[in-house]
């Protein structure tokens, strides 16, 4: 979590001093997974050399395969125990990699749900569930695959190059020179692909966006004669993807082909130069010294001595897709959690008020000032109703008084005992059952409780007609239900909440008079039972249950008057 | 063969049949996926060909040196061999690089046909079979399911069959020297296939099956808590709702434990296996030499052509443990293409002359199996030419319905509905919906800007005609106002927009559209009553000889109530009441 203010606004986290910050805090087990890396090389080597002294025994010292037999089983054990080493890389790494994700979820959603509803208000929430989930997910390679085998791309080869150096000075110094060539091949193809792999993800996230969009407004789409020109434009979308996607690979496979070519020429030049020297073509360095068995050692280690690198650079998408979405990730960490440039300030409230504000105004970035200044005290247990034309900033004040935006100037102190309610336009309706969404705004409600909420908003009817009653099972955004009838089920939770503060945003836009004059009665009812109403309406009986009027036009109060 | 042979053939038979439609899919582009296969083949065969042409000629050369330092006659040919082994490193590169690139080009060609065909699925489903899903799991079926099907070609078609092609090569390579060894090995190194692809889908079939449902959830809980932000903050129960999101990443991790480890067992088993195989080669060429069967460059060639399978097999575990999500994608695939609820236009569709429109329900019912609001039941009514008609009735009586069934979102379950006489079901979809304006309940608006979202209605209207109709609904001097104008993004659903801005410009959209039939579902629904009453004005001079019905919740009651209005039917749970 970023602690940000706004004086620190942008706190500088980089997506790869994020990544390393993850990284370090499963440092032990990522050790572990390298140790059992360097388990497997060191088994591989092993094998190798028995294998290349068995054919030399047989085929120089003549031994019979009868006499080989310790030598058979040894290479078995030593085959034994590099498969043992490899699962538990896998394994390991893979633990390592389960335990970062987690945790990255976790600071990210507690970062957006600081942000509040109206910062994201503005951003697809499709895309932001792609990042906290496929994006996410996207780091898994980076850590179980790749991490670990940056240090033994690193380690095998020396241990190997030792080896080598031991059996003929000459090879070892012709791998050493093609040693750092690679690594810098690598480096100037992996910043291409690391840049196209960003952009990338910036085009899978915005493709996610788009369809998710286009399927939501189907109906529309339908309605408008335009299925389509939509699914042609899916297909330009998709296709587009394919053509980012091409250049990226063109650059990420050439890293890899560069390591194929290094990998294949050096067998094909050891070969070459082990087969001349054994025939004593050559007549310098030390390969006089060549036998059978230091030859084919070093035939066989030679693709080993590239293995780990070629894995490598398997991985390097791994690090580049991972660097990508940590991009976007460390972009939503990095968003300071108030505006910079917010002067209001917070206060506390005198004991009988609920809501007072003194000068306060709200501006959005790229839309100026949408409210204020203005100043309204709210008496705790009254009931207001704001009016006014629609976008006159009814509901930016109902926002502000919740706490979703800060006040861009003035001061303003609002009583949360047993926190507020809330019902807005577009009620979250979660896919579970009506108890599970009623439970939402009181965990430990009983049926009974649950029952007579439902009954004050007018829905009991419908329930009674439900054979499994509180059970029933909703869709997402209530499918099943109604506008109305999702409306009067958020309406059922605000009659659950214990809260004081009830802010309510259009709260009869769309009942029939029957359930209206029933929500008017419940809302009458919570007046009573002394809580505070704030209630954003058009409706003239709601504006008669208002012992406060407040009139709105272009952001300011124009009049204000008590029943 | 495998364990899973052994359980029955049947659940294998359904898996063919649950992947077949996509493998003819795939057949579409057969010349691509051959050469790409082939290419595939040819890096494989020059990796084998490679380490076992240089053990051939390092074990020649140091015999002959042997021979040549004894001061024997020997003689060796180097420049074939060595030729050979250029050839088959170049090969083995440039074959690798090319195969990469043009597989992949092909895989994401077949998910941009993919995607676009899946569309028109959903585009043509009637309104019940689309509410019925989530919109995030929609997403996921256009998305991850279709990214998943290419593992068909890529993972699990090209690479076993290269792999089979591989120990073919492998096995008639040592079975041309020795016939016998060469039998064995095959043997031996099928069942390890066998395992690698068989066995490793059998064990992770049911966690990877449940892998993309479990996504499924969790991204559908994330969206759920991210929308809903406000609502969870007022009554404190975020971090309840929070549990829920844990509690699915726990599952979706128990899984990808269970299957890394499947996977790591498959990866550590391909290695083991052509490791011992190569060893008991090496074991039986040694006695074949001592038998002097074979000679010593060939002993030492054998064993190293078994061990380049290594390249071979090394991708089998990976892609077949997670065979399960594939195949789980291409169930849910089957399931929306196959959808019974299709809106299917007949092949004699016959168009809709020009002029004013009368449309009648008869007696038409409709159920949904699995819907808490109540079926429409035996409703007529009948819209004459250029009439006003008002429906009136609660929440969920069943107005929207009755919307659905006249634009043909949705068939009556019973009955008809009729244009001038004729069944809808006659009539072609395009033309039917080209004479139907109509107003949703809620206004869906997309991510874009205001002038796209206008131009649903019309894609060649002018800017002037879409300043007209934003003057309409009184939002001109808004838009005016804004920095980008008509090119402002209104936000996700609208959500950069009031409720009332978004309802007006869903208005205003409908204004655009020209058609003799007008359908508005509480147009003036969250707008103050002066501007819903001029608003009102403009929209009776444009209703003119326009067959139109208004869906209201009731009339009067200090409601604007819409122009016009000849008769008014009220809606009770589904009837018209008397």
């Amino acid at each position: 979590m970023s602690p940000s203010t706004p004086e620190s606004g942008d706190d500088g986290l980089t997506p790869r001093r994020w990544l390393a910050d993850l990284a370090a805090r499963e440092q032990r087990l990522l050790h572990l997974a390298i140790l059992a890396g360097l388990v497997a090389g060191g088994a591989t080597i092993v094998q190798m050399g028995l294998l290349a002294w068995i054919v030399s025994a047989l085929l120089v010292q003549n031994v019979s395969p009868g006499g080989l037999v310790w030598a058979f089983v040894a290479a078995m054990g030593a085959i034994g125990v590099r498969a043992l080493a490899q699962w538990g890389q896998e394994v390991v790494a893979q633990e390592a990699s389960l335990r970062i994700r987690r945790v990255a979820r976790h600071e990210l959603l507690e970062h957006l749900e600081a942000l509040g509803p109206v910062r994201l208000a503005g951003r697809h929430s499709a895309g932001l569930g792609g990042q906290l989930v496929e994006q996410i997910e996207a780091l898994d390679g980076y850590f179980a695959r790749f991490l670990p085998q940056l240090r033994l791309a690193v380690a095998l080869p020396l241990v190997i190059l030792a080896v080598v150096a031991w059996l003929d000075w000459l090879v070892a110094i012709l791998l050493l020179l093609s040693m750092p060539l690679i690594p810098l091949f690598m480096a100037l193809v992996g910043m291409g692909a690391e840049r196209l792999n960003q952009e990338q993800f910036a085009a899978v996230t915005r493709l996610a966006g788009h369809f998710l969009d286009r399927v939501r407004g189907i109906t529309t789409l339908q309605l408008f004669n335009c299925t389509t020109s939509a699914s042609e434009e899916v297909f330009a979308r998709a296709d587009d993807y394919r053509r980012r996607s091409m250049r990226t690979l063109r650059l990420a496979f050439l890293s890899s082909a560069v390591l194929e070519f290094f990998a294949s020429v050096a067998i094909a030049v050891l070969a070459v130069y082990i087969g001349f020297g054994l025939l004593g073509y050559i007549d310098f360095g030390p390969s006089s010294e060549l036998t059978l068995f230091s030859g084919l050692t070093i035939l066989l280690l030679a693709p080993e001595f590239f293995q780990p690198l070629r894995s490598l650079s398997q991985h390097y998408h791994d690090r580049a897709a991972a660097l990508g979405a940590a991009d976007g990730l460390v972009a939503l960490l990095n968003e300071p959690l108030s505006e910079d440039a917010s002067e209001g300030e917070r206060c506390g409230v005198a004991p009988a008020t609920a809501v007072d504000l003194r000068g306060v105004s709200i501006s959005h970035p790229g839309r100026g000032r949408v409210l204020g200044p203005i100043d309204l005290e709210v008496a705790a247990g009254s009931t207001v109703a704001l009016v006014g034309p629609s976008g006159a900033g009814k509901s930016s004040l109902l926002q502000l008084i919740a706490g979703f935006i800060d006040p861009h100037t003035g001061r303003m102190g609002i009583a949360h005992e047993n926190g507020f309610a809330w019902m807005d336009q577009r009620p979250l309706l979660i896919h579970g059952t009506i108890a599970d969404n009623l439970r939402l705004a009181a965990p430990h409600a009983n049926d009974a409780q649950l029952l007579a909420a439902l009954g004050r908003a007018g829905l009991g009817e419908l329930l009674a007609r439900l054979p499994e009653g509180l059970d029933t099972s909703l869709g997402e955004r209530g499918v099943g239900l109604s506008g109305g009838q999702a409306q009067r089920l958020a309406l059922a939770r605000v009659f659950l909440s214990p809260a004081r503060l009830v802010l309510l945003d259009e709260p009869t836009a769309s009942l029939d008079e029957i359930s209206e004059a029933l929500v008017i009665e419940g809302l009458r009812a919570l007046a009573e039972e002394g809580r505070t109403l704030v209630i954003a309406t058009h409706h003239p009986a709601l504006m008669t249950l208002a012992s406060q009027v407040v009139r709105l036009d272009q952001g300011r109060i124009v009049a204000e008057e008590s029943a | 063969m495998t364990p899973g042979d052994r359980r029955g053939g049947s659940a294998w038979r359904e898996l063919g049949n649950e992947l077949c439609p996509w493998l003819r899919q795939l057949g579409q582009r057969r010349r691509r996926l051959v050469l790409g296969a082939l290419l595939l083949a040819s890096t494989v065969g020059a990796a084998i060909g490679l380490l076992a042409l240089s053990g051939w000629f390092i074990t020649a050369t140091a015999l002959t040196g042997t021979l040549l330092a004894a001061g024997a006659v020997a003689r060796l040919d180097v420049y074939v061999p060595g030729g050979g082994i250029r050839f088959f490193a170049l090969t083995r590169t440039v074959s690798r690089y090319v195969e990469r690139l043009y597989n992949h080009d092909t895989v994401l060609r077949l998910l941009a046909d993919l995607r676009a065909v899946m569309f028109r699925v959903l585009a043509g489903l009637d309104a019940q079979a689309l509410s019925r899903r989530r919109a995030s799991e929609w997403l996921n079926r256009l998305t991850a399911d279709i990214d998943t099907l290419d593992s068909l070609y890529l993972r699990l078609l090209a690479p076993p069959a290269v792999a089979l092609l591989a120990i073919l090569v492998v096995v008639v390579l040592l079975a041309s020297f020795t016939p016998l060894v060469g039998g064995i090995i095959g043997l031996v190194l099928m069942a390890l296939w066998g395992w690698l692809v068989v066995g490793q889908a059998w064990l992770g079939m049911s966690p990877s099956q449940r892998r993309v449902a479990t996504l499924d959830r969790l991204r559908g809980h994330v969206i759920e808590h991210l929308q809903g932000l406000g609502e969870l903050r007022a009554y404190g129960s975020l971090s309840m709702h929070r549990r829920r999101i844990f509690d699915e990443e726990d599952a979706l991790y128990r899984d990808q434990r269970q299957l890394g480890r499947i996977t790591a067992l498959g990866n550590a088993l391909a290695g083991l296996g052509v490791s011992l195989v190569m060893l008991l080669v090496l074991w039986l060429a040694a006695l074949a030499y001592r038998a002097e069967a074979l000679s010593g460059p060939l002993m030492v060639m054998m064993p190293l052509a078994v061990l380049a399978l290594n390249e071979a097999f090394a991708v089998l575990p990976a892609a077949f443990t997670q065979l399960g999500a594939t195949r789980a994608a291409a169930r849910r695939l089957n399931a929306l293409k196959g959808s019974s609820s299709a809106i299917v236009e007949t092949a004699t569709a016959s168009s809709i002359h020009e002029g004013a429109v009368e449309l009648r329900l008869e007696a038409a019912s409709l159920h949904y199996p699995d819907s808490l609001s109540p079926a429409l039941d035996e409703i007529s009514l009948t819209l004459g030419r250029g009439e006003r008609v008002a429906l009136l009735g609660a929440s969920g009586a069943g107005k929207s319905s009755v919307a659905m069934l006249l634009t043909r979102l949705q068939d009556p379950s019973r009955g008809r509905v009729t244009l001038n006489g004729v069944d809808l079901r006659e009539l072609s979809l395009e033309a039917l919906r080209s004479r139907i304006a109509c107003l949703t309940q809620s206004t869906e608006l997309f991510h874009d800007s205001i002038a796209v979202n206008l131009r649903l209605a019309r894609p060649e209207a002018s800017d002037a005609e879409l300043w007209r109709v934003l003057e309409a609904v009184e939002l001109a001097d808004w838009a005016e106002r804004l920095p980008r104008q008509l090119e402002t993004p209104v936000g996700e659903g609208g959500r950069q927009l009031s409720g009332g801005q978004a309802r007006r410009l869903g208005l205003a959209r409908v204004l655009l559209r020209e058609s003799p039939v007008v359908i508005l579902d509480e147009p003036f629904s969250g707008l103050d009553r002066p501007l819903a009453e001029r608003i009102a004005a403009r929209l009776d001079a444009w209703l003119a000889g326009k067959t139109v019905l208004f869906l209201v919740h009731q009339l009067g009651n200090g409601q604007v109530a819409p122009p016009g209005i000849r008769r008014s039917l009220k809606l009770v749970q589904g009837r018209i009441a008397s």
